[in-house]
C-alpha cells in the first residue's frame, strides 16, 4: 500500500511539473473556466429587460403612471425615454428592441373613459423576442387599470410565491455554470494527460515499471484534479466577488465542488483512454458539455422543461451537481429529489467513472 | 499556381485522412445546434396546473382563454390536491386557481384568480407572471389577447376596453423568424470558424511539430507559394465540410432564402472562411502544440460565436459589450447571413461584406507574416 502511495505521489509530482512547464496550457485552462462564466452571463442578460424606447408625448400623471407600470412589468423592459425621431433612428439602427409611444392625448382620453391605442413598434427579429414584448404589455396595462381603480375590472391576480424572493437569473446561471466549469476544466486536463501518454507512447514505458497502473493513474489524475480545483476556486471567487452571490452552505459547496472535480476528472480519463488523441478530446468534451449543461436544470429546474428532458437529465452527473450547487449557494431546491440523494448519485457517478477509466486503460494497455 | 494547388490538394488529402480532426472541428457546432433544439423545445411554454373550482359560464370562459394560449402554457387541468403534489414534485411551476365563487364575484367586479408560483429564478417566474396577467387582461378586455394583437388596434380598429388602453403593434420586419432557425445561423458561422481555424491550425502545427515545414523550405519553391498553398488547403477543407451541410440545410428547408440571395450567402461564407483560415495560421504560430491549439481554437471560437450574436441578442447587452462586438467579424457574418436568409432585401450587406473583407485581410495578413517568420527562423 505504501509503495502504491509513493508511486501515486511521484507521478502526481511529475504531472504537476509537466503542467508547470507548459504555462500556456495553464493560462488556457483558467481562461476557459472564466469563459463559461462569461458565456452564461451574456446568455442571462438577454433573458429579460428588453431595451425599449419610451416616447411619452403626453407627460401627464396617467402617462407617467403607465410609464412606471411598464418599468415594473416583471423585468420586461429597460426603458429609455426619448423623442419620436431618436426612437425611430435607434430602432432602425438596432440599438433597441422596441418603441412604446404614449400619445399626446393619453391623459385626456383616459379621463374621458375612452380607450387609447398605444403604438408599439417591435424589431421582430425572432419569435422569442417578439413574444416577450407582446406578453409584457398587457401585464403593465393590467397593473395600470387596477392602480387607477377603473370600474368594470372584474378579475385580479392574487399571487403567492413559494419562496420569499426570486433569485436573479444571472446569479442562478452563474452557480450552475460552476458545474459546467468543473466538467470542462477537469475533464479536459485529465483527458489530455491520459491521451498524451498514448500519443507519446509513454504508456508503454509505464508498463515496463513494476508500479501498478492504478497507482500511476491515481497520481496523474490527482495532479490534474488539483489544478482543476484551483481553476474552479478562481471561478467561485469570481462568482462570489464579481457577481455578489452569497454562499448559504459553504461546506456543502466545497463538498460538491470536490465531488464534481473528482467525477469529471475520471470521466475525462475515460474519454482520453477511449479516444487516445489530444486533438479529439478537447473539442469533444467541450461539445458534449453544453447540451449536458442545458439539459441538466442549469437554466431552470429540469422538470419544468418536460418529463422527457427531465428523465434524460438523470443520466448526467451535471443534473445532480446543479441540484447540490444551487442548494449550497442559494438554498434552492431545483431537483425533486432531496439533496442527500443528489450527493449519493454524484458519489455513484464518481465510482462508475473511475471504474470505466481503469477498464479502458487496461484494455488499451492489453493491446 | 501549380505549387499552391499541389500543397492545397495534399492538405485536403491529409485532412480527409484525419477523421479525428474532422470530428474535433464538427463536434462543438453540432452540439451547439443540439443545444438550440433543446432550448427551442423548452423556452416558450410554461408548465402550469389549472384548478377550476367553479363550473359557471364565466369560469368556463376564463378556462378557455387560458387553454387556448397554447403558445405560452403547457397546461394540465387538474384538482387542487394533484396540483399541489405536482408543484412539489416540480411537474408544474405554478398553479392557477379559479376559485368556487368566481362567477359570483365577477358579477361584483371583485373576482380573484389564485397564482401559486415556484419562484425559483426570476426569468421563469416573470414569464409565468406575464402570461397569467395577459390571460386575466384578455378575460376583461379581449383586444389585449392574442387575436387583439393581430387584428385590433394595429389595423386602426380601436375597440373600447375596460382598461382604456389598447396596443397597436407594428412589426419592423415582414417576417418573424422562429427561434430555432434564427439561432442556427450563428451555429453555421461557428462551423465555418471551427473548421477553418482548427483545420488550418492543425496542418501548420503538424508542420511545426514534425519539422515538415523546414523540409518544404528546402524545396525549390517560393515561401509565398507555400503559404498560399496552406491557405488554399484550409479554405478547401472548410468548403468540403460546409458545402454539403448548406446543401442539406437547403434541401430540408432549414435554409430557404430568396433565390437571388444565394450569391450573397456564398460571398459571406467565403470571406468568413478566409478570415478563419487566417486566424488558424496565427493560432498555430502562437501556440505551436496540438493540445494547445485544440484548447485555444475552442476558446477563441466560443468568444467569436458569443460576441458575434450566438445565443445572445446583441441589443440586450451593455453598451461596452456591443462596442466590442462591433470589432468582432462574426457579428457581421451573422448579421449578413440572417439578412440574406430571412428577410426580403439585402440591406446592410455591403457594410457586412466590407467589414468581413477587412477582417479577412487583417487575419490572413497577420497569419501569413507570422508563419513566414516562423519558417524564416527555421531556415
Amino acid at each position: 500500500m505504501r509503495q502504491h502511495l509513493r508511486v501515486a505521489a511521484g507521478t502526481a509530482r511529475l504531472e504537476l511539473l509537466r503542467m508547470a512547464g507548459s504555462r500556456a496550457l495553464l493560462v488556457l485552462t483558467f481562461f476557459e473556466a472564466v469563459t463559461f462564466l462569461v458565456l452564461v452571463s451574456l446568455f442571462g442578460i438577454t433573458g429579460s429587460r428588453a431595451p425599449t424606447a419610451l416616447v411619452d408625448q403626453d407627460g401627464g400623471p396617467y402617462a407617467r403612471l403607465l410609464a412606471s407600470d411598464l418599468a415594473a412589468a416583471h423585468n420586461s423592459f429597460s426603458l429609455r425615454p426619448m423623442d419620436a425621431r431618436s426612437a425611430a433612428a435607434a430602432l432602425g439602427n438596432g440599438e433597441i428592441a422596441a418603441t412604446i409611444t404614449i400619445p399626446a392625448s393619453f391623459d385626456a382620453e383616459v379621463n374621458a373613459g375612452n380607450t387609447v391605442a398605444l403604438p408599439l413598434a417591435v424589431d421582430n427579429v425572432d419569435v422569442d423576442l417578439t413574444d416577450d414584448v407582446q406578453r409584457a404589455l398587457p401585464s403593465a396595462i393590467v397593473s395600470f387599470g387596477h392602480q387607477l381603480h377603473l370600474p368594470e375590472l372584474r378579475v385580479a391576480v392574487q399571487e403567492q410565491d413559494l419562496l420569499a424572493h426570486d433569485t436573479g437569473y444571472i446569479p442562478y446561471l452563474t452557480v450552475s455554470a460552476l458545474t459546467l466549469d468543473a466538467l470542462v476544466v477537469a475533464g479536459t486536463l485529465a483527458a489530455v494527460a491520459v491521451a498524451r501518454d498514448r500519443e507519446a507512447r509513454t504508456a508503454r514505458v509505464w508498463r515496463t515499471s513494476p508500479a501498478s497502473a492504478a497507482a500511476v493513474l491515481a497520481g496523474r489524475l490527482g495532479a490534474t484534479g488539483l489544478v482543476s480545483l484551483l481553476a474552479l476556486a478562481v471561478t467561485v471567487g469570481c462568482v462570489i466577488a464579481g457577481y455578489g452571490v452569497r454562499v448559504q452552505h459553504p461546506l456543502e459547496m466545497v463538498a460538491a465542488s470536490v465531488a464534481c472535480i473528482a467525477i469529471f476528472t475520471c470521466v475525462g480519463a475515460w474519454v482520453g483512454a477511449a479516444l487516445r488523441r489530444t486533438i479529439a478530446v478537447v473539442p469533444l468534451i467541450f461539445g458534449i458539455t453544453l447540451p449536458l449543461y442545458i439539459d441538466s436544470g442549469a437554466l431552470e429546474p429540469a422538470r419544468f422543461d418536460g418529463e422527457v428532458i427531465w428523465w434524460i437529465a438523470h443520466a448526467s452527473p451535471v443534473y445532480y451537481a446543479v441540484g447540490v450547487m444551487e442548494d449550497a449557494f442559494h438554498g434552492l431546491r431545483v431537483t425533486p429529489e432531496p439533496v442527500w440523494l443528489d450527493v449519493a448519485a454524484l458519489a455513484g457517478f464518481a465510482v462508475a467513472a473511475l471504474t470505466l477509466a481503469l477498464v479502458s486503460l487496461r484494455r488499451v494497455e492489453a493491446h | 499556381m501549380r505549387v499552391p494547388w499541389a500543397i492545397a490538394r495534399n492538405d485536403l488529402r491529409l485532412w480527409r485522412r484525419s477523421p479525428v480532426a474532422i470530428l474535433a472541428a464538427l463536434v462543438p457546432p453540432l452540439c451547439m445546434a443540439g443545444m438550440i433544439a433543446v432550448l427551442t423545445a423548452s423556452a416558450s411554454q410554461q408548465p402550469v396546473a389549472l384548478v377550476v373550482q367553479d363550473h359557471g359560464p364565466l369560469a368556463a370562459r376564463l378556462t378557455r382563454v387560458i387553454a387556448e394560449d397554447s403558445e405560452a402554457y403547457a397546461l394540465r387541468v387538474t384538482d387542487a390536491q394533484t396540483a399541489a403534489r405536482e408543484l412539489d414534485a416540480q411537474q408544474v411551476a405554478a398553479i392557477v386557481v379559479i376559485p368556487p365563487d368566481f362567477d359570483v364575484r365577477v358579477a361584483q367586479d371583485d373576482a380573484v384568480v389564485g397564482l401559486t408560483l415556484d419562484n425559483v429564478d426570476s426569468d421563469f417566474s416573470d414569464d409565468i407572471r406575464r402570461t397569467v396577467d395577459r390571460s386575466v387582461a384578455e378575460f376583461d378586455a379581449p383586444p389585449l389577447g392574442f387575436l387583439g394583437e393581430q387584428n385590433g388596434a394595429a389595423q386602426g380598429l380601436v375597440l373600447p376596453d375596460v382598461y382604456r388602453v389598447a396596443v397597436a403593434e407594428h412589426n419592423l420586419r415582414q417576417t418573424t423568424v422562429d427561434f430555432l432557425r434564427y439561432n442556427l445561423v450563428p451555429v453555421l458561422v461557428l462551423l465555418v470558424i471551427n473548421v477553418g481555424m482548427l483545420g488550418t491550425a492543425l496542418l501548420v502545427v503538424h508542420d511545426i511539430e514534425r519539422g515538415t515545414g523546414r523540409a518544404m523550405l528546402l524545396m525549390p519553391i517560393s515561401r509565398a507559394g507555400l503559404v498560399l498553398g496552406r491557405v488554399l488547403g484550409g479554405a478547401l477543407a472548410t468548403g468540403a465540410v460546409l458545402v454539403p451541410i448548406v446543401a442539406i440545410g437547403a434541401a430540408t428547408g432549414l435554409l430557404r432564402p430568396d433565390a437571388g440571395h444565394w450569391p450573397a450567402i456564398a460571398a459571406l461564407l467565403t470571406v468568413t472562411t478566409i478570415a478563419a483560415v487566417g486566424l488558424g495560421l496565427l493560432l498555430a504560430v502562437v501556440l505551436r502544440q496540438t493540445r494547445l491549439v485544440a484548447m485555444g481554437a475552442v476558446t477563441v471560437g466560443t468568444y467569436l460565436f458569443l460576441l458575434g450574436g450566438g445565443f445572445t441578442t446583441l441589443v440586450f447587452l451593455p453598451g461596452w459589450i456591443q462596442a466590442v462586438s462591433r470589432a468582432v467579424p462574426t457579428s457581421y457574418a451573422i448579421d449578413g447571413l440572417r439578412q440574406a436568409l430571412f428577410y426580403p432585401g439585402l440591406s446592410g450587406l455591403g457594410r457586412d461584406l466590407l467589414a468581413l473583407v477587412v477582417a479577412a485581410v487583417v487575419a490572413l495578413g497577420a497569419g501569413v507574416v507570422a508563419i513566414s517568420r516562423t519558417w524564416g527562423k527555421a531556415r
